[in-house]
């Protein structure tokens, strides 16, 4: 089961694609992420994460258009396959779950 | 916007991404980049664009992106590899008599390929010590003496001082004279040459000094020494401060104080010196030395400038042209001045006269012949290498099918083919080494006594050692690999593939090895004769009874002369200004349509005699005082030359008058690998005798050398005598010859050897494989005659085929040879080819013979049970 798991960034990345939608391509998903982290990304960091979740069935991917800022190559745009969703959703529950054991001291703010 | 048509990404990171990344990922990731790129560039500035775009670059190598490198795939293979080297070790091991051959001469040639870049680099680094080699020019000029422009490397005498004055670009001039001495250090009095030379010489020139200063030269009172003189007057210890006695003349000398001892000198160099001393010793130690007399030459002039402003000076060199010509007599005139750098002078100093300089064109000339028989050694030990694969493949088929059938494709079983070459040749590399450094560098070195200087530490060494490697594996190697790889699995299993001992390649190998040893025993063969015929060779007069010695006066001269008149076995005794063999003036002799440039030799009217040499036709001096003043003798060179009826002919040499009276038979002043030059005698002054010749009785050569010897101390206590038997005036020429002969006999003998070997290693496994065949034959009877005549008639028309080709062609190839070094060598007749051809035959059937004695005694029962 190791294959399917997901990495903390790997995961960022990939609730990114399902924010973007039709936009979901490289430069767009960096630029998004790097707003809500408010930190700098490679571009390798981001590729590697992309194609390492296409490998394992997170991701798929298929040629978009191309512009002339780009030199006329084409995007790759993503998007999450219902696996990589139902994992997300997994993930989530399994997340809250825990956070609402946790017994809350008086100081501690949740937001859910 | 309007920018993103002139600025673009830097190029260089792309192409490191297109080499690294998968190429599915190209397009999207470029783009990315790309994109990026243009938007920083509009943000920032393009300068951070470019930076941010080349690390992001940098930061996509990550293994998930980059395609799969072939060095990551052989790293997969290495397991697979340790089997290669494993099992081409036991393959070594298994056949010692085949490795053996195989590494032995590739190790031989290896040697010898070690041998010769050795002293090509040892040649190429002649001179080129000296930090100044590409500023420092020799003063040359141009003239033409008889109809050819000959380049000269003496220099009139103003000519350096004059240039030292009009060119502020010229840095330095130094001036250089040798004259002869007798130098004198307590006990230790030798005859020696020393150098006068300007006191820039050693700024000029930066040998480095062991002790002392080399300013100290501007005081005409030093003495700087080379390390080897300092040895040989002072022993180990440090001279500086000692004073020694330079004996110049009868009974004058003068003292100089040691101020410097260079260190030792480099192993290459063309000019060196003993002994310098301030050129303005002239002054004292030769009064009449004219520093003014544009008539007279220095030995060299050296100028050191830029080599940008020679151009500037060499356009202004007229004016000393004119001065030249207008002082020297018409005879002397020069066409025009020239400089020579230092870095080239050894390469040009062969077509320089009488230059300072020590040519080196023979060395360059060697390094050519070594090269190819260094290259010919190894495509002989490639060949070697090349048969005994093919012949042994038959033994490995096994385990190329299993390999096969286990799943190695073609191009694995030709890389493993390889990598045991590789194996082998680093093997012989290693040997080849050691074999050229503890063999033939220490053994040339010896023979001709120099220091090649081989260093194991030299970057170019082992690149020219891989590439050896590299190439010498691959050679031999491909063919081997690519046939054996050839084969088909299941042929080979089956047992039904027979190969190897017919591959009609291997004859032709065999027969190119034996062609090559048959070439080589040819030359050899004629080499010998040659050496053998030259040793031999008259010189054209009696050198073996006659003896000289050298005089500082004609006074000495009588007083020894009366010495050794009292000795009855002295037949003759004759003076004379210069001597045959040892020196000689020149002069240009002026017939009425044209000139020659000749020797010039003074001596007087016993000097034929006392010398052997034989009249051809006219006569030589009269014996008396004031005869045939205005006579000459000549050789049958010039007589040639001047064309028939020489005697009786006459010439001008300046404004006298001179006539020919005889004319005396071919004679060799020199060694014979110089050409006769035209040459004349006259009458010498009683005053410039400088030499005493004697004939000696036949045989009494030693027993006279004595009594000279004795005479001389007896006259002469302080002054070292200076002479010896006439046969020693070529000095090193016979051993020389010796060494030639040497030399040529060891390249013949390992051309012979691994031919030889080569067909050992063939005959060997033919025989192997025939076992079987061979014990039927002997049990039905077959004696030695049939089995001899079964292996042999395979090897006869191959040896027949050799002989007609390798053996004309050697001869050929030896004539050439013998003509390119001697001016003088032994009429070429076919006696070498018939003694060659004898040679190989022997030998080939030597080495064939060995295997049918085996055959004969081997076992019939269990050769019959093999297989």
């Amino acid at each position: 089961m190791k294959k399917t798991k997901l990495g903390e960034f790997e995961e960022l990345v990939l609730l990114t694609v399902a924010v973007l939608q039709q936009d979901a391509y490289g430069v767009e998903i960096k630029r998004e992420l790097e707003e809500r982290l408010k930190e700098k990304l490679s571009v390798g960091s981001i590729q590697s994460a992309l194609k390492r979740m296409e490998e394992k069935g997170f991701l798929t991917s298929e040629w978009g258009e191309s512009t002339q800022k780009r030199g006329g190559k084409r995007k790759r745009i993503y998007s999450a396959t219902p696996y990589a969703h139902r994992v997300l959703q997994e993930m989530k529950e399994i997340r809250a779950g825990l956070w609402s054991t946790i017994p809350q001291p008086a100081y501690v703010k949740v937001n859910y | 916007m309007n920018q993103l048509n002139n600025i673009s990404p830097p190029r260089w990171p792309l192409k490191i991404l297109r080499l690294f990344l998968k190429k599915q990922y190209l397009e999207e990731i470029e783009g990315d980049m790309e994109e990026i790129f243009f938007d920083n560039a509009e943000r920032l500035s393009l300068k951070k664009a470019k930076r941010i775009y080349t690390w992001e670059m940098v930061k996509l190598l990550r293994p998930i992106l980059i395609r799969n490198l072939d060095f990551v795939e052989r790293i997969n293979q290495y397991g697979m590899l340790k089997n290669y080297f494993k099992v081409s070790f036991r393959g070594l091991m298994k056949n010692p008599v085949n490795s053996f051959i195989n590494v032995f001469g590739l190790a031989v040639a290896i040697g010898l390929a070690v041998f010769a870049y050795g002293f090509a680099r040892w040649t190429y680094s002649t001179d080129q010590f000296h930090e100044n080699k590409h500023s420092v020019y020799l003063t040359t000029f141009f003239a033409n003496r008889d109809g050819v422009d000959q380049q000269y490397g003496t220099t009139p005498r103003p000519l350096g001082e004059m240039l030292r004055q009009d060119f502020s670009q010229i840095k330095n001039v130094c001036r250089i004279e040798d004259r002869n001495v007798v130098m004198k250090y307590e006990d230790n009095v030798f005859h020696q040459r020393v150098r006068y030379v300007d006191p820039s010489f050693l700024e000029m020139f930066t040998f480095p000094l062991k002790w002392g200063t080399a300013k100290s030269l501007e005081d005409v009172n030093s003495i700087i020494l080379s390390e080897n003189m300092s040895e040989k007057y002072f022993g180990d210890e440090n001279p500086i401060g000692r004073t020694i006695l330079m004996i110049y003349g009868k009974d004058q000398s003068k003292a100089f104080k040691v101020t410097g001892v260079a260190a030792k000198f480099p192993n290459s160099l063309t000019i060196n010196f003993g002994f310098l001393i301030n050129f303005d010793n002239f002054r004292t130690t030769d009064p009449d030395y004219d520093f003014h007399d544009w008539n007279a030459f220095v030995n060299a002039t050296f100028v050191q400038v830029d080599s940008a402003d020679l151009l500037s000076i060499k356009s202004k060199m007229e004016k000393y042209k004119s001065l030249q010509n207008k002082a020297a007599d018409d005879d002397w005139a020069i066409g025009s001045f020239s400089f020579e750098p230092l870095s080239t002078l050894h390469e040009h100093s062969e077509y320089i006269k009488d230059d300072i300089s020590r040519s080196s064109k023979d060395n360059y000339t060697s390094i050519w012949f070594m090269i190819v028989i260094a290259a010919f050694m190894l495509v002989l030990a490639c060949s070697n290498y090349i048969n005994i694969a093919i012949a042994t493949a038959a033994k490995r088929l096994k385990e190329i099918g299993v390999r096969k059938s286990i799943g190695a494709t073609r191009k694995i079983v030709i890389v493993q083919f390889l990598t045991e070459n590789i194996v082998l040749t680093f093997l012989a590399l290693l040997i080849g080494l050691i074999l050229g450094y503890t063999f033939f560098i220490p053994g040339f070195e010896l023979l001709w006594n120099f220091d090649m200087d081989f260093r194991l530490i030299d970057v170019r060494l082992w690149i020219y050692l891989s590439i050896i490697l590299v190439v010498t594996s691959i050679a031999s190697g491909i063919y081997p690999a690519l046939y054996i790889s050839r084969f088909h699995v299941v042929s080979i299993l089956k047992g039904g593939v027979k190969f190897g001992q017919r591959n009609p390649l291997m004859k032709v190998f065999l027969g190119f090895q034996l062609i090559f040893a048959c070439v080589f025993v040819t030359m050899t063969v004629m080499f010998s004769q040659n050496t053998d015929y030259m040793s031999n060779r008259s010189w054209g007069y009696n050198q073996n009874d006659a003896l000289y010695a050298k005089l500082p006066d004609q006074s000495s001269f009588e007083k020894l002369s009366a010495i050794m008149t009292r000795n009855p076995d002295v037949l003759s005794i004759s003076g004379s200004a210069q001597h045959v063999g040892k020196n000689n003036t020149t002069a240009v002799l002026h017939f009425p349509d044209r000139e020659y440039e000749v020797d010039q030799l003074s001596v007087d009217a016993k000097y034929f005699e006392t010398l052997g040499m034989e009249l051809k036709e006219g006569r030589t001096f009269n014996d008396f005082e004031g005869a045939d003043r205005q006579s000459v003798v000549i050789n049958e060179t010039l007589a040639k030359t001047i064309g028939e009826y020489p005697v009786g002919k006459v010439f001008r040499i300046d404004s006298i008058q001179y006539e020919v009276i005889g004319v005396l038979k071919e004679f060799h002043s020199y060694g014979f690998d110089q050409v006769v030059r035209p040459l004349i005698f006259k009458v010498a002054d009683k005053e410039d005798y400088r030499f005493l010749s004697l004939k000696a009785r036949s045989g009494t050569d030693i027993e006279v050398y004595k009594s000279l010897q004795a005479g001389w101390s007896q006259l002469f206590p302080e002054i070292p005598f200076e002479g010896g038997l006439q046969q020693d005036v070529w000095g090193f020429y016979k051993e020389e010859l010796g060494i030639y002969k040497l030399v040529w006999r060891v390249f013949a003998f390992l051309a012979v050897t691994l031919a030889l070997l080569g067909l050992y290693g063939l005959v060997r496994l033919n025989v192997e494989g025939r076992t079987k065949e061979f014990s039927i034959r002997k049990v039905l009877g077959a004696g030695i005659k049939h089995i001899a005549s079964t292996i042999i008639g395979q090897y006869a028309i191959l040896l027949a085929i050799v002989i007609v080709v390798g053996a004309p062609l050697g001869h050929l190839g030896g004539a050439w040879l013998i003509g390119f070094a001697n001016k003088y060598h032994m009429p070429i007749t076919y006696s070498s080819v018939s003694s060659a051809v004898v040679i190989m035959v022997i030998l080939v059937l030597a080495t064939v013979s060995t295997q049918i004695s085996r055959v004969l005694k081997s076992n019939t029962v269990s050769g019959l049970k093999t297989e």
